[in-house]
């Protein structure tokens, strides 16, 4: 276990190496640059903002730089955004798309595997079709077309919610919803399946004979082992959730970090562009390594080490 | 191997709770806050659209940071509701007879929102900081009327030289190089803010945070979390504050103009700009609000590339652009069709509008255009016409008035024109560094004076983008640059459009204009035509 764990981390550490360096050099290749704006500046000014965020260096130096920096979680200053750092933007949105990802993840995966379950349970009944009709719906209407019409119907309508930005909890529920359906279609789907190959298993014939209660049968025996592929999913899904959604916090005005995905690009605000990359990138590796200890515990059949077992 | 399992479950789900709550706790006292507020006091809600990119006078050089700043600081001039400078922070000046030096006045009892006295050392500080090339501000070359100015923020002049002298505590002494009828009006702009300089010095980052902001405008800055909401109060050691009605101003940022006008329309917001998809819908209904902007959109040729180093090809492609039409059924808005390079609005040195005294170019004009086209390929012996591309930077309004472009050459001239779209930081780099051959621009007026718009199209100038360079033109912009007497200068700003719009380095489009909705209860939002948004005589009803 201790050999694996170490041997995954080695492979993460060069992951990310490879990503940094990659990204990296790709961002300093396109044209423009962080400077450019309508006006021009003059060339002492011009000068001086190069030799500012030292990109009148090599770009061996500033690659080499950035990396020893790296080392001490430093991602340097922001262009775009004078006297700001990276580490401060990614402090201040990161928590706030946590939180909305947090809520999200709590309600597509709970609600997507009771629905799952239900329609796995009344296979070809009425709950499975409206269940399934739920899901590829879910699957089908884009979140931001999703949030458009809540918007239009709970806040101008009804005036129940309010439309955008983040203050109270009330802020929440759209944005929740509107993330979550998503998500929640693909996790109903993959359980729904998982649990009707699962279901005409040995093992739950034998509980049945046993005489086990139905709850029991469908917690316990089954819904264990048809949780597998929602886990493997859940990975990549919360490193996307939790750092933050570029369209939905941008029509719900949302503080998250997922507008400097984007924009970052747009306004070539180099250190923003790496440390939004490293961090998401570093995130989902983290989050794969995760899921990879997980199917360990939950299925018994994996072994992450010879040894053991 | 269960025990674990469950212990690391508890372990998230407790993080998880620690996350929402905390976040929560801190969110839900900030909204109690605002509904206290809210209730009763006369509060305006409007939307900043974005977080602003600096507090900072020296840096802001946009709409989301210079609409909220003009609010919270005041310069020595201010713009009134005619569009005028007025006296602000400077109680009076004394210009001297030849036109150069001026002697600001600055008000007994003006304070900081600290309590500390606005000097004219506050000034001082501020504008050599403006003009430090260490400060690369982007609006430093506005400070280029003054004497000094230009050489030392180009690094070879140095601060001393520049001539911006604190008399006494409440005289400032300015000296231009040329005399500049726009010289009072230009420093109305955020870029020459003062600074507090003691705070600034104890604190260089004393402009990111509401606590530590210190501003001298008719309003105080009281919160700020950033890249999601402002809170403004009135100021009441604003030497004004007499006039300042507002209790509170209250600024969102939302950067998605469906969800603000959703936002207009719940009541959330009391003012919104118009989605491009219910334009037309809502000038229909009368709910648009319009007021003029003092900038051009408009195409530039690129005279270094062939065929636009020839000024009859130039001029053909130009007449042949119906702009009546283009604004009718492609663009579908109110702004005005633009036949000249300086916009309505802007007022010549006696005071009368440059436009309605100026004359109009660039009409459609079919079979000119065709005649045009025709000497011009003679002139250059071509027997078909190198192909042509037109560039824009992606966005669908550029998109479309592009399409509509290519279809009126097509129309007029037969010529296939290619389409080519860039993002905006590629589209800009290439403009500038003349590798597009007919490509689209704006411009929007930095100061009220059509010599900021003329300028541009010097020989020497960042802005001229065209190759194009015309003896005469800089010339006559010099000599207006210099010129005491009022009349001259306007004669020659005139003559200087007449040049452009003859060699036709540039086709013109339409003037722009801000399209807005407003709730009926508020009243008293000045828009200039240039400068930012001014709510010092606002209401809420």
């Amino acid at each position: 276990m201790v050999t694996y764990i170490l041997r995954r981390f080695g492979a993460m550490i060069i992951t990310l190496w490879l990503i940094v360096t990659l990204t990296f050099f790709l961002m300093h290749l396109a044209p423009g640059s962080p400077f450019n704006q309508e006006r021009n500046t003059n060339a002492a000014v011009q000068k001086n903002l190069m030799e500012h965020y030292h990109l009148n260096e090599p770009i061996a130096f500033q690659y080499l730089s950035y990396l020893k920096s790296l080392l001490h979680f430093d991602f340097g200053m922001s262009i775009t955004q004078p006297g700001q750092t990276v580490n401060g933007l990614l402090a201040q949105g990161f928590p706030v798309s946590f939180e909305l990802g947090m809520m999200t993840l709590v309600v597509a995966v709970l609600s997507g595997v009771i629905l799952g379950v239900l329609a796995a349970l009344k296979h070809n009944g009425i709950i499975d079709y409206l269940a399934m009709t739920l899901a590829v719906i879910g699957i089908s209407v884009p979140n931001f077309i999703m949030a458009t019409l809540l918007i239009q119907e709970l806040a101008v309508h009804w005036h129940v919610l309010p439309a955008a930005t983040w203050s109270s909890p009330k802020h929440v529920i759209l944005p929740t919803i509107a993330l979550a359906t998503g998500p929640m279609a693909i996790i109903a789907r993959l359980t729904r399946s998982s649990m009707l190959e699962v279901l005409t298993q040995d093992y739950i014939r034998t509980a049945r004979a046993k005489g086990l209660s139905p709850y029991k049968i469908v917690v316990r025996h089954a819904l264990r082992n048809a949780l597998l592929p929602v886990v493997t999913i859940l990975g990549t899904l919360t490193a996307g959730i939790l750092t933050g959604s570029f369209v939905i916090e941008k029509i719900f005005a949302i503080p998250g970090m997922g507008k400097y995905f984007v924009d970052s690009i747009n306004s070539r605000d180099y250190f923003v562009i790496m440390g939004t990359t490293v961090f998401y990138s570093g995130f989902l590796i983290i989050m794969l390594f995760l899921v990879d200890i997980a199917y360990g515990f939950l299925d018994p059949r994996i072994k992450l080490h010879k040894k053991e077992g | 191997m269960k025990k674990r399992f469950n212990l690391i479950c508890t372990l998230l789900l407790a993080l998880s709770l620690v996350g929402c709550s905390t976040t929560q706790s801190s969110s839900s006292g900030s909204s109690d806050g605002k509904t206290k507020a809210s209730s009763g006091k006369k509060v305006l809600h409007l939307n900043n659209g974005n977080e602003p990119t600096s507090f900072d006078p020296a840096q802001g050089f946009d709409a989301v940071s210079w609409n909220a700043l003009n609010n919270i600081m005041e310069g020595l001039t201010r713009l009134g509701k005619d569009n005028k400078a007025a006296p602000a922070m400077a109680e009076s000046w004394d210009v001297s007879k030849d036109g150069k030096t001026y002697t600001f006045h600055i008000r007994q009892h003006a304070k900081w929102t600290n309590g500390d006295p606005v000097t004219a050392n506050d000034f001082v500080y501020a504008w050599k900081r403006l003009l430090d090339p260490k400060t690369a501000s982007p609006a430093a070359f506005l400070g280029d009327p003054i004497a000094g100015a230009t050489a030392y923020n180009s690094g070879k002049g140095s601060a001393d030289d520049v001539q911006v002298i604190a008399s006494d505590a409440h005289t400032l002494k300015v000296t231009l190089t040329d005399p500049n009828p726009s010289f009072l009006n230009i420093i109305t702009n955020p870029c020459f803010f003062p600074i507090d300089e003691k705070v600034a010095k104890a604190n260089p980052n004393w402009f990111k945070e509401a606590k530590t902001f210190v501003g001298n405008g008719p309003f105080k800055l009281t919160q700020w979390v950033h890249n999601s909401k402002m809170v403004m109060k009135k100021n009441e050691n604003y030497w004004d504050a007499d006039t300042v009605k507002l209790m509170e101003v209250d600024w969102a940022m939302v950067n998605d103009s469906n969800t603000e006008y959703q936002m207009f329309q719940s009541g959330q917001l009391d003012e919104s700009s118009v989605p491009a998809d219910l334009s037309d819908q809502l000038f229909k209904q009368g709910k648009v609000k319009v007021s003029s902007q003092a900038g051009t959109e408009f195409y530039r040729f690129n005279t270094k590339m062939a065929p636009f180093q020839n000024a009859k090809i130039r001029k053909a492609f130009a007449m042949a652009v119906d702009q009546e039409q283009l604004i009718k059924y492609v663009i579908k808005s109110q702004e005005k069709p633009a036949h000249a390079f300086v916009s309505p609005g802007i007022v010549d040195t006696s005071g009368k509008d440059f436009r309605s005294e100026g004359k109009s170019y660039n009409a459609f004009n079919a079979k000119e255009a065709k005649q045009l086209l025709k000497e011009g390929m003679k002139e250059e012996g071509y027997k078909t016409l190198p192909q042509v591309t037109l560039t824009y930077s992606t966005d669908d309004t550029n998109k479309k008035v592009a399409e509509a472009l290519q279809q009126m050459f097509k129309k007029t001239l037969g010529i296939n024109v290619k389409l080519a779209n860039m993002e905006w930081n590629v589209f800009s780099d290439e403009q500038k560094k003349l590798k597009l051959q007919l490509s689209r621009s704006s411009f929007l007026a930095d100061y009220a004076d059509p010599i900021n718009y003329l300028v541009s199209f010097t020989t020497d100038s960042s802005m001229n983008r065209t190759g194009w360079s015309n003896k005469q033109y800089d010339q006559l912009i010099a000599q207006a640059q210099k010129e005491t007497d009022e009349a001259q200068r306007n004669a020659d700003l005139h003559q200087a459009e007449d040049i452009l719009f003859d060699q036709a380095p540039i086709f013109t489009i339409k003037f722009y204009d801000q399209e807005y909705l407003q709730k009926d209860n508020v009243k008293g939002i000045v828009r200039h035509p240039v400068g930012y948004l001014e709510l010092k005589w606002a209401q809420v009803q």
